[in-house]
């Protein structure tokens, strides 16, 4: 009936399979273990709910009103004893190796309880992606080995990402419009290292964290095109923290501005230098190669930010259902009442198609994002029952090799295909906005069943709305990933399309 | 709210506006720390010398006897800055219009003319909740020419400033709900914290529970809901007013902030896309302007179905105004979420005046069953 070559033809025609299909794809190829894994991620997440989140979620909150420098290191702690900085830092690098599209439905777990908690825990993981992004598998594992100390020794070691700057927030996230804008920090190239100066504003776990993996620029007339990605530690001469900004919500996840002035950083905490880089064999440009570093770091920290904004309507669908349990009008229950019932079912469908769209971008990310070689089955399976002892023994002094270095770039840079990075990017994008939106969509028809109830504080549902509001901002406000939707779904290789112009 | 050519409105919207900008927006990020902050007594003391409190009272009871178009261009002005003063002045007018409409007018004179200071003026209720909406009400009973009342009410607006509360309690074998006056400061009264909540903090509300205490009956036994509504159907425009404030407040700090903010390399503005955004802003907030100036025509001469463009009025644009201040920080960026910036308070504001006098949904329902009639 159809020939192959009419076939292949045909499935290409827009909106290609490959784009729309990813979860049939994943479907086969998904490690049989990796569901039963997932299982016990969200039984965990749900008993830290119950015993530490769910109980202090309001005090924390009102700590923050209260006290706006107040900084939550109970939790930070209680989140290090579970092990959660670890849980999904790759065995080889010494974590616990639970697979990477688990941690999506934790934050679901979790953000729909509390944001804050949710995001102090998710931000970890922002930084250790972008710091992963790189492929500098000696810093990848020093950091990691840090983390995994301060778990042992009680002493919480958490990574977080400085990009943001007071003059450049959107334009930090896309390189065509990076050079437009106005970036100030500075790296200059100095003998054995670089030399610091400038400010980052709004950096999610600033004043909490030990490691700051922090994108500087060698030259700020061309910035796109001079990248420099730099692993700072806290105490660091010439690196220090400035104010902790007065949010709406999300109170218990610090928004810090970190300050360099004349901040050393040795080669040896160079993660990624873009024009030195290009001057291996990598095929792509100095720009085109820190958009690539971006994307991959974007595709798999928006996806999780569409886990939060799940979080954040499933939360306020909770609320819901559970005052119209026990709310009577005229009498009667008011989960009786059909237009209620219209509501509920409204915002349940809110749930739903946000959630499926994490996973379709998780999904993405297994077939063509950067831990896609963890979710292959005999890589999958081969670390999860190897001993611990022997990974240290046999895999772990590879890594401190540059050859690790260079055979990791060269799989997971240079051998990506545009087309890849695209359905990832495009995929975390449309999750990003479409669950963000649901959330707060979710919150304010929550807040207008439940009256003078929803107002209250202690009721919790006003809380998720002034939390919700921000997952429309960060990582790229909706606008901006919208964009990229556009650009990487859309816009194809038609060459009228032009992006960044009007 | 469309002042017009009346020379009186003209010049009130330009006072209270001018009050707004130099009373309240300079002190708006500490005034809003409140229950965690000091209370701006004095913010509110000035108010009252300024005649606010006295706008929508008859000249009798020593008002300036403006009708609800007034009272709306106070509303809105205020809203603009900083709403919790207009949720203090709407929810005191909301108590003193009840009283007149049950021709208690003695008993609130008395009140007005004893106040030296504006806490003596106020007059708490439970403004965020139609009572007919909520079981259990408190009880009420009669015991010789007395009536005592018991039982719990939450979220009481200004219970914790007000000298005097107007509540609505149900006496034994009266069908319907009655309104009572009683002195929040009677020994039967236990008062909790300021409750934390949403928005219009500097309007705070009490928890209160009551044990035997002395009210005065405001009305006729069973007529708090004939009151109530028909309190409704005037004061739904003013809650539309403030909402209105809300949404002028925010688009113009949007408006600006994009006409000066830079990013990739031209001002934000001049991105079609923030343009389309600021452009639906712009419209939500040019039609709801002349959505609650109609509203006002309506109410004000008693056009028939004014009721029904008060709440018609309140229900439309108190929805827009949530919108918009969604837009209203998004157009901001990450600063619009901080409380440095004003776009953070008036989202938190625009859907707490949303649960204004009951639960939206029903009010809907409520406004279709009166058609039905």
């Amino acid at each position: 009936m159809i020939s192959r070559s009419e076939l292949k033809k045909l499935i290409q025609r827009e909106p290609k399979f490959d784009d729309i299909m990813c979860s049939l794809q994943m479907g086969p190829k998904i490690p049989k273990a990796m569901i039963g894994e997932t299982k016990k991620v969200v039984a965990i997440a749900r008993k830290f709910n119950d015993e530490v989140v769910s109980p202090y979620v309001l005090e924390l909150d009102s700590k923050m009103h209260e006290d706006p420098e107040f900084l939550p290191w109970d939790f930070v702690e209680q989140a290090n004893k579970w092990g959660f900085y670890t849980m999904w830092i790759p065995k080889i690098f010494g974590g616990k190796g639970y697979n990477f599209p688990s941690l999506s439905y934790f934050l679901e777990e979790i953000g729909s309880v509390c944001l804050s908690m949710a995001n102090l825990i998710g931000v970890h993981y922002l930084g250790f992606a972008t710091l992963t992004a790189t492929w500098h598998t000696p810093i990848i594992k020093k950091l990691c080995n840090d983390v995994a100390q301060g778990e042992k020794n009680g002493l919480p070691c958490l990574i977080s990402l400085a990009t943001t700057e007071p003059d450049a927030g959107t334009d930090v996230e896309e390189v065509e419009l990076l050079d437009k804008g106005s970036v100030t920090c500075h790296a200059k190239r100095v003998n054995y290292g670089y030399l610091v100066n400038g400010s980052k504003v709004f950096i999610s776990n600033g004043h909490i964290s030990q490691w700051h993996i922090l994108i500087a620029y060698s030259n700020l007339e061309k910035a796109s095109e001079n990248a420099v990605v730099l692993a700072v530690k806290s105490g660091n001469k010439g690196f220090s923290f400035g104010r902790q900004e007065h949010k709406m919500g999300q109170k218990g996840c610090p928004a810090s501005e970190l300050i360099f002035k004349d901040c050393f950083i040795s080669d040896e905490y160079v993660c990624l230098d873009s024009n030195q880089l290009s001057k291996g064999k990598q095929k792509r440009s100095n720009k085109e190669l820190f958009m690539q570093v971006l994307d991959s770091v974007l595709a798999v920290s928006r996806a999780g930010v569409g886990a939060f904004g799940t979080g954040a309507a499933r939360g306020a669908f909770e609320q819901a259902v559970k005052f119209a349990l026990e709310t009577e009008v005229d009498g009667k229950l008011m989960i009786n009442f059909e237009w209620v019932q219209c509501v509920l079912a409204e915002m349940y469908k809110n749930v739903i198609v946000s959630r499926l769209t994490y996973v379709e971008s998780n999904y993405a990310n297994c077939l063509y994002g950067f831990y896609k070689i963890l979710q292959k089955k005999v890589v999958f399976y081969s670390l999860k029952f190897t001993p611990i002892f022997l990974i240290k023994k046999f895999i772990s002094p590879l890594l401190e090799k540059p050859l690790a270095t260079s055979f990791f770039r060269k799989i997971q840079m240079d051998m990506l295909k545009d087309e890849a990075m695209h359905r990832t990017s495009g995929w975390a994008s449309l999750s990003k906005f479409t669950t963000t939106d649901a959330g707060v969509k979710n919150c304010q028809m929550a807040l207008e069943i439940m009256g003078q109830a929803g107002l209250r504080h202690d009721k919790r549902t006003e809380k998720l709305l002034r939390d919700a509001k921000l997952l429309q901002i960060y990582e790229g406000t909706n606008q901006l990933n919208r964009l990229n939707v556009f650009k990487c779904l859309i816009a194809g290789k038609n060459p009228k399309v032009v992006m960044f112009e009007e | 709210m469309i002042a017009g050519s009346d020379k009186e409105l003209r010049l009130l919207d330009k006072t209270v506006y001018e009050f707004a900008r130099k009373q309240l927006a300079p002190s708006r990020e500490e005034n809003d720390l409140f229950p965690y902050g000091p209370f701006f007594n004095s913010t509110l003391e000035k108010a009252f010398e300024a005649d606010f409190f006295h706008t929508i009272l008859p000249e009798r009871l020593s008002g300036m006897g403006h009708g609800i178009s007034a009272f709306c261009i106070l509303l809105e002005n205020i809203c603009r800055e900083d709403s919790s003063l207009a949720g203090i002045i709407f929810t005191n007018s909301v108590s003193q219009e009840i009283m007149l409409l049950a021709e208690s007018e003695n008993l609130l004179e008395k009140i007005i003319t004893a106040a030296n200071t504006v806490k003596d003026f106020l007059i708490a209720f439970p403004v965020f909740n139609n009572p007919t909406e909520r079981n259990p009400l408190l009880s009420a009973e009669k015991s010789d020419e007395s009536y005592f009342l018991s039982g719990s009410i939450e979220y009481l607006v200004l219970g914790s400033i007000a000298n005097y509360a107007l509540l609505p309690a149900k006496l034994s074998e009266i069908i319907g709900y009655s309104f009572f006056l009683i002195e929040l400061s009677d020994k039967g009264v236990q008062k909790s914290e300021p409750v934390q909540s949403l928005g219009l903090h500097s309007c705070p509300a009490i928890d209160i529970k009551l044990e035997n205490v002395k009210g005065q009956l405001v009305g006729k036994k069973g007529k708090g809901n004939v009151y109530f509504e028909k309190m409704s159907d005037r004061m739904h425009v003013a809650a539309a007013a403030m909402s209105a404030g809300i949404m002028k407040g925010s688009f113009k700090e949007a408006f600006e902030y994009s006409r000066k903010r830079f990013q990739g390399g031209r001002e934000i503005i001049n991105w079609s896309e923030m343009k389309m955004i600021q452009a639906n802003m712009a419209l939500k907030e040019k039609i709801s302007e002349m959505i609650v100036s109609r509203a006002c025509h309506a109410v004000d001469n008693k056009e028939p179905g004014w009721e029904e463009s008060s709440r018609a009025a309140a229900l439309h644009v108190q929805e827009m105004a949530c919108n918009l201040t969604t837009d209203g920080i998004q157009a901001l960026g990450g600063v619009g979420y901080m409380k440095d910036y004003g776009q953070e308070k008036r989202f938190r504001d625009a859907k707490h005046i949303q649960a204004l006098l009951g639960i939206v949904p029903l009010r809907k329902i409520k406004y279709i069953e009166k058609k039905m009639k």
